[in-house]
Order: C-alpha cells, then sequence, then structure tokens
C-alpha cells in the first residue's frame, strides 16, 4: 500500500486567496500551478478576465475567456460581495487561514472594506498581502488610471520598441500585465518563505510601470554613462548582420553581427561563401571584425545587399536548419501556428489539455519550469463562478444553515 | 527590517543575460550569491556597452554591473582538478546551484547535477538552457532576441503592412526568464526546507516565455486563429493607441475604456467629435479617422501636461518615456527605484531596484557588482578555510583565475 510514495507538491500546504481584480490571475496560477491551495475570490458578477478576448468561438458565457481558463488553472472559486458587511466578514475568516492574500484593486479599495494589510494582519501576523497595482501603494501617481498600453509607455520598454519613422509599438499579449504578475509571484513567495519561519508575514507592494522598467535592457546605463538615448530600430539592422530578414515564406531573426565580441561573424561567413552566395568573400575582410563598422549605414547595406537575395531564396525552416547546423543564432520568426507544432515542445510534452464546464478541449501552455521531485501539475480546470463556494465556506466552519444564510443574503453565490 | 533570503546560498555558474539577472533578484532578497568567473572566459556582458566614460574594461560595464549587484565574485579555474574540488566543496554548504549554459557543459566541467548530487542530497540545481534538457533541439543556442522571434513576440508586435518589429530588446531575458526561474527556486527551497532533499529544475527558456503568450496560443488550438500585429490598436479599446506630442520624437499613449473616458477625451483634446462616435461600437468601425483626428490635436501639447490633463480627466494615459524620462519619473522616484552605489572602479552609478517593496524586508540592492574575482580571497578563507599562503600558491599556479 505504501509503494506508491508521492512527494508533497513543493508549495502543498499552502492556502492562497486570488482576489480577482483588474491585472489578471496570473501570480495566483504561478502558485496553484506549484500545489497550492488557491482560492479564487470573484464578485458575484464573476472575475473581470472572464470576459476578456480572445474567447472560444462562438461562445460569451463566463466560461469562455482563454484567458480566464489559462490564467486560473488548478484554483477553486468561491464568488463572494467583498463591498457587503456579510461578504467582508467570510474574507476576514477565510484570511485567518491563508498565508497569501493576492489583489489588484487601486490602492485603498481594501483598506475601505475593511480588508487592508493591517486589518487582516491584526486577525492573522504570518500572512502576506500582496497588492498589484499600475503604480505602487502611494505616489504622486498611485490613484491614476492606467492599462498594458500606458504602463508600457510609462515603463520605458515602449519607447525600444518600432519603427524610427512610426509611433513606438506595445508588445503583443500584455506584457506589462504578465511583467507585474511574474515579479508579484517571485515577491510573494520569497515573503511567504520567510514568514513560514518567522511567523511575520509582508505587505508586497508591486508596481506594474517599475516592473515594465526592467525590460528596458541597458538603455538606462547607457544614459547614466554616456549621456546617450537608445531609440527604436525595427525594420533596420541594429548592426550589420544583425535584425529582422525576409526569407521565401516569412522573416528570419539573425544575429551574425556584434554578438559577444563578433563570434559568429567569421562563422557566418564561412557558411555564406560555402552556399555560394555571391559577394560573401567581401565578409572576410577586416573591417566587418570592427563593432564601429558594423554599426554604419554602409555596412548594413552592404550586408543586406548580399544577403537578402539568399536569404528570400530559401524558407525559413530551411535557414533555421542551416543556422543550426553551423551553430548560428539564426531563428524562424515564428507564428502561433508555428510554435503549436514544434518538435521539440512535443518531445516535452509541453501543452497540455483541459476540458471546460461543457467539454470544449482546451489546449494550452503547460509547465514552464520542470522540478523533478515535485513536478508542475495540471490537476484541473479552471473553476466556474463560485463552483467551490459551499466547499470552502464550510473549510472555515460555516455550517450547512449559516451557508444557506448567507446566500439569502446575497452575500455569496 | 527582515532579509527574505538571509541564510540561503547560491553557487552560480550563470552569465550574460538572463541566468545572471536571475540571480540578482536572489541576491537583492539577501541570498548570498556567489559568482564563479573566470579569467579566461569572461562573462560576456563584462566586455559589453555601455561602458563608464566609454571605457572599456572588464569593470566598467554598465550593462553587467546592473544584472550583478549584491553579488560576490571569485574567479576559480574548474577546469583544474584544484578547482573542481573546491567548487564541490562551496556546493557542499550551499543551498542552490544555478546555470544558463546550452545541456552538456555542466557535465563537461564535472558538474552535473548527479555530480552535485553525490556532494549535497539537499542542493537544489537550477539550469535554464533555451530548449531545456532533453529533445531533438536541446543543443540549439540562443539568445533572448532568438527566443523572441522562436516565441511569436516578435511576428505579433509591430504593424500588420510592415515586417515584425518585436520589442527590440532581449526581452525574454529581463522578465520572463529570471522571473519564473526565481519562483521555481523559491519553491524548491521551500520544499529543501521543509523535507532535506533537493531537486533538479530544467528550465527551457522557450517555454517560460512561451506562458507569457499563453491566450494566443490557445487562440490557435482551440479556435485555429493565427494572430498578427495590430500596432498599438488594443481589441475592443477605442480609441487606444500612441500619438505623437510636441518636441522631437515624443508620444503619448492613450487607452480609452468607456463612454465617458471619451467624452473627456474629447474635452480635453478640444476635439470635434461627431456624436455617434458616443458608442464604442460606431469607434471601433472609424477607428483609423478617430486616431488622425486625435494625432492632429495631441501634436499640440506637452506630452506630461497632457498625461496630466488627462488623468485629472479620469482617462488611462501614459507618456512614452525614454532612458532620461524614467529617470527622472517622480513616481518611480518617489519609490526609490534608483539607487545609486558606489562601485569600486565606475564609481557612483545607477542600479534597477527591484520592482516590489515589502512592509518589513529590504528589498534594494545592498552592493554594487564586484569586479572581477573581487572576493576570491575572501571566499577562500571564509568559506574553504584556506590560509594565506595557499591561496598566493592556487593564484599563481592559476587555479584562482
Amino acid at each position: 500500500m505504501t509503494s506508491t510514495q508521492q512527494n508533497a507538491a513543493a508549495l502543498e500546504g499552502l492556502t492562497v486567496l486570488d482576489v480577482a481584480g483588474p491585472l489578471g490571475n496570473y501570480c495566483g496560477k504561478l502558485f496553484a500551478d506549484l500545489g497550492a491551495r488557491v482560492i479564487l475570490v470573484e464578485p458575484l458578477s464573476g472575475a473581470p478576465t472572464r470576459h476578456i478576448e480572445p474567447k472560444i468561438s462562438d461562445r460569451d458565457d463566463l466560461d469562455a475567456s482563454l484567458t480566464f481558463q489559462y490564467q486560473n488553472t488548478n484554483k477553486e472559486s468561491i464568488a463572494l460581495d467583498l463591498d457587503s458587511t456579510v461578504g467582508q466578514e467570510v474574507f476576514r475568516k477565510l484570511a485567518s487561514r491563508a498565508a497569501l492574500v493576492i489583489e489588484s484593486e487601486q490602492p485603498g479599495v481594501m483598506a475601505q472594506r475593511g480588508l487592508g494589510y493591517t486589518d487582516l494582519s491584526s486577525i492573522n501576523p504570518s500572512l502576506s498581502v500582496t497588492s498589484i497595482t499600475a503604480f505602487g501603494q502611494s505616489g504622486p501617481f498611485s490613484h491614476w488610471l492606467a492599462t498594458d498600453l500606458t504602463s508600457m509607455g510609462m515603463g520605458g520598454m515602449m519607447y525600444l520598441a518600432g519603427y524610427p519613422d512610426t509611433a513606438p509599438m506595445v508588445a503583443c499579449g500584455e506584457q506589462a500585465v504578465s511583467a507585474a504578475n511574474v515579479f508579484a509571484g517571485v515577491a510573494s513567495l520569497a515573503a511567504v518563505y520567510d514568514a513560514e519561519t518567522s511567523h511575520i508575514g509582508q505587505h508586497v507592494d508591486v508596481s506594474m510601470q517599475e516592473c515594465v522598467v526592467l525590460g528596458m535592457e541597458n538603455a538606462v546605463q547607457f544614459y547614466d554613462l554616456e549621456g546617450s538615448i537608445r531609440k527604436r530600430n525595427a525594420g533596420t539592422q541594429r548592426l550589420a548582420g544583425t535584425g529582422v530578414f525576409e526569407c521565401s515564406d516569412g522573416y528570419i531573426y539573425l544575429m551574425a553581427g556584434g554578438v559577444g565580441s563578433n563570434r559568429f561573424w567569421t562563422v557566418t561567413t564561412d557558411w555564406l561563401i560555402a552556399e555560394g552566395v555571391s559577394g560573401a568573400e567581401t565578409f572576410r575582410e577586416p573591417c566587418w571584425l570592427d563593432q564601429a563598422f558594423l554599426a554604419t549605414d554602409e555596412a548594413k547595406q552592404l550586408f543586406g545587399k548580399i544577403f537578402i537575395p539568399f536569404a528570400r531564396s530559401l524558407t525559413k525552416a530551411q535557414l533555421h536548419a542551416k543556422g543550426r547546423e553551423h551553430r548560428i543564432p539564426l531563428a524562424p520568426i515564428c507564428d502561433t501556428r508555428d510554435i503549436s507544432q514544434n518538435p521539440q515542445r512535443e518531445y516535452r510534452g509541453y501543452f497540455v489539455e483541459a476540458v471546460d464546464a461543457y467539454g470544449t478541449k482546451l489546449r494550452m501552455p503547460g509547465a514552464p519550469y520542470h522540478l523533478s521531485e515535485t513536478p508542475w501539475a495540471l490537476r484541473k480546470r479552471a473553476p466556474q463562478l463560485g463552483e467551490h463556494t459551499q466547499d470552502v465556506l464550510a473549510w472555515v466552519g460555516y455550517s450547512q444553515e449559516q451557508r444557506e444564510a448567507l446566500l439569502q443574503q446575497e452575500a455569496v453565490q | 527590517m527582515r532579509s527574505l533570503l538571509a541564510g540561503v546560498r547560491v553557487i552560480d555558474f550563470s552569465w550574460i543575460g538572463a541566468g545572471s539577472y536571475t540571480t540578482k533578484i536572489l541576491a537583492d532578497l539577501g541570498a548570498d550569491v556567489i559568482k564563479i568567473e573566470s579569467s579566461k572566459r569572461l562573462d560576456t556582458l563584462r566586455v559589453t556597452k555601455p561602458f563608464k566614460d566609454g571605457k572599456p574594461g572588464v569593470n566598467r560595464s554598465g550593462y553587467f554591473a546592473d544584472r550583478n549587484s549584491s553579488k560576490r565574485s571569485i574567479t576559480l579555474n574548474v577546469k583544474d582538478p584544484r578547482g573542481l574540488d573546491m567548487a564541490k566543496r562551496l556546493i557542499a554548504d550551499a543551498d542552490l546551484v544555478t546555470n544558463n549554459f546550452t545541456p552538456g557543459v555542466m557535465d563537461k566541467l564535472g558538474l552535473s547535477y548527479d555530480a552535485v548530487r553525490a556532494v549535497s542530497e539537499r542542493v537544489v540545481y537550477a539550469a535554464m538552457s533555451m530548449q531545456g534538457a532533453d529533445g531533438p533541439e536541446k543543443h540549439d543556442l540562443g539568445y533572448g532576441l532568438t527566443i523572441a522571434a522562436l516565441t511569436g513576440l516578435t511576428y505579433m508586435t509591430g504593424l500588420p503592412d510592415r515586417e515584425p518589429a518585436g520589442t527590440g530588446t532581449n526581452y525574454p531575458d529581463h522578465i520572463p526568464n529570471p522571473g519564473h526561474t526565481a519562483f521555481a527556486i523559491l519553491a524548491a527551497l521551500r520544499h529543501q526546507r521543509r523535507t532535506g532533499r533537493g531537486q533538479y529544475i530544467d528550465l527551457a527558456q522557450m517555454e517560460s516565455t512561451l506562458s507569457f503568450i499563453g491566450p494566443a496560443l490557445m487562440d490557435y488550438m482551440v479556435n485555429g486563429i493565427i494572430e498578427s500585429r495590430s500596432g498599438n490598436a488594443r481589441p475592443g479599446h477605442a480609441p487606444s493607441g500612441v500619438y505623437p506630442c510636441q518636441g522631437d520624437d515624443r508620444w503619448i499613449a492613450i487607452e480609452v475604456s468607456d463612454d465617458v473616458q471619451w467624452n473627456n477625451l474629447v474635452t480635453v483634446l478640444g476635439l470635434t467629435a461627431p456624436s455617434d462616435w458616443d458608442t464604442l461600437q460606431q469607434r471601433l468601425l472609424h477607428r483609423q479617422t478617430i486616431d488622425a483626428a486625435i494625432a492632429q490635436h495631441t501634436a499640440a501639447f506637452d506630452m506630461t501636461e497632457l498625461m496630466q490633463a488627462l488623468q485629472d480627466a479620469g482617462v488611462a494615459a501614459g507618456a512614452v518615456y525614454d532612458a532620461r524620462d524614467v529617470v527622472n519619473d517622480p513616481q518611480l522616484e518617489h519609490r526609490g527605484h534608483w539607487v545609486t552605489l558606489n562601485h569600486l572602479e565606475m564609481g557612483p552609478s545607477t542600479y534597477n531596484s527591484p520592482p516590489y517593496r515589502f512592509s518589513d524586508a529590504y528589498s534594494e540592492p545592498s552592493s554594487p557588482a564586484p569586479l572581477l574575482g573581487q572576493h576570491t580571497a575572501e571566499i577562500c578563507r571564509e568559506l574553504l578555510k584556506l590560509d594565506d599562503v595557499t591561496i598566493e600558491e592556487l593564484s599563481a599556479e592559476g587555479v584562482l583565475a
């Protein structure tokens, strides 16, 4: 009977309350997928992410959002009105048994409900509360409005992206929101890790703007050390041999020039000569080993003149295979179909499948990391609104009678 | 004030981008991160621009410095059997070993997970290669920019009628990959503390980056829709975009989420708008005309003043900050984001703090980036219990180099 001894999950024994707010639920997913018990606390109308695109084709119900389905795997759901006194009382009971609360309301909203860090900490000193907001809990802009788009602007990443002759471009897929969620995950787990032994919880204050700033690469150091302002350069080569190039069925990204003391220049040159690319012998001249030369328009134009006709004669898959053979950083610019058909992802079992409450198969990204002893696991699909309300209430000690009273008062659903 | 990861020791073989950024997160949280370096095979970032005063030098790169705050550096030649033995002794007393090499490199050095586990059962071993430890593409080499190309970030960012733009940076190295790796490490450290057992973390940087575009991948795998580029237009929100302001290459991002915000935008900009634009449906239909009208008006405003005016009117607006702007932003200033640390060779220089604050714990970097091998003798004395004569001998013989 004991032969199938299994490890406890990495985060087993932790209860997390994920207050469904405007900045989404990916932080809570990180905890849930490694084995914490994560309870999604939704307003009676449902989490805001239940309405976010993309949705399952031809469906507009509360379980149709793919964003919601993705961000809430392995969670339970309680529908709880945090603006009612009774709902607040229930939340305090839940918090007394939790290790972590994650919330993304505007600063002050939770405190007005009597559910701020100070309130909850007085009930449960080991509890950490993570507040994810656009600008942080205090400061001149803390009450300003923001979206992913405006945060990418004020976090400095947007200025580095896009074409020199148009407006800067926002990154796809709400990267500011994702950044805020993943950094919130790290800070929350560090707080919980310490609180488990010290019994001192933390209020963790995460700013989405500040998270985006960490994506500015070396732009701030260029300003600090050289006084220069780094700009965007899409549609051009960063340095000769490095950038996006068109091929017969799409585009590739090539990094032949300038990487790590120009270590890929010679091997790229040898490859192009071996392919019989007309003019490639030129790249053997010593000037091409000088980064300053690679930065000139002359070098970029010359590289393009020689390389582009060759690239256009091959598919992105053919170029990728050749780059791999010669160990040159050359990658096809993949779309989501390319990615979903990639043999490496298949080999590693990266994509996983959940089945939603209506029987629709939802294939989605799986483990972002493989932990040998305590593996990431998809145990259950995202919950329906209030699917676990009764169980969760019973867990904190509400009797059948009390649960019915709460339902009648419309504090829960 | 607490230091959340006090007492956690990391033997850090990581270099360049994503690896060093991961261990910066741990170091700034109070872990003792010992960066194993080699003067023969330098961390490429040490010789990557920008340099203090534009003068190259292994201790002068701002790019390297920012990624390596709060760490100690030892130069140790692990290709020498004595160096390898010293690395193993450091590992024996440590909690975590990290690297971001392609699979096989650590094995060749004699520091595979099996070799490390033979030294210590409780060590967590985190490897973050591009494609993961196994599979047909495991030997691929990659950088942030090629990972961005392979994960759809490049394809889906930019204008529909232009070539893909991407973020213009090695974005996967800066946020998705260090963020996910640090989370997995903390979870494994918790398991270690509860059970006394270590484990092997195999993170494929491709996979942690893909987890940041989950909904787009599902749109294909569930609906068969291949998402493409749509510039700055957000689905379901209009207007939403980036508009020119007064000055050279100055812009503002504006996103209207409801009809009230639309009316307030019209008022602030002094726009003459036909009344049928009052509904979202019509605004989505006339998106391009509306964007052009907005752009005409925003061009007369200073971006900071317009941002303030729109925020006062309850409209989400953000100036498109460049490097100088983020350094001077009053909100980041209020949070103490930028810290000045006095680097031994570069002097006072600007570092990023992590993007979170704790009510009762430190979050900012505790020390500037180390010089190459700055702590070699200190670590030999403190952790390896070597005397000065031995340290000098090992230095002279190239073991500590």
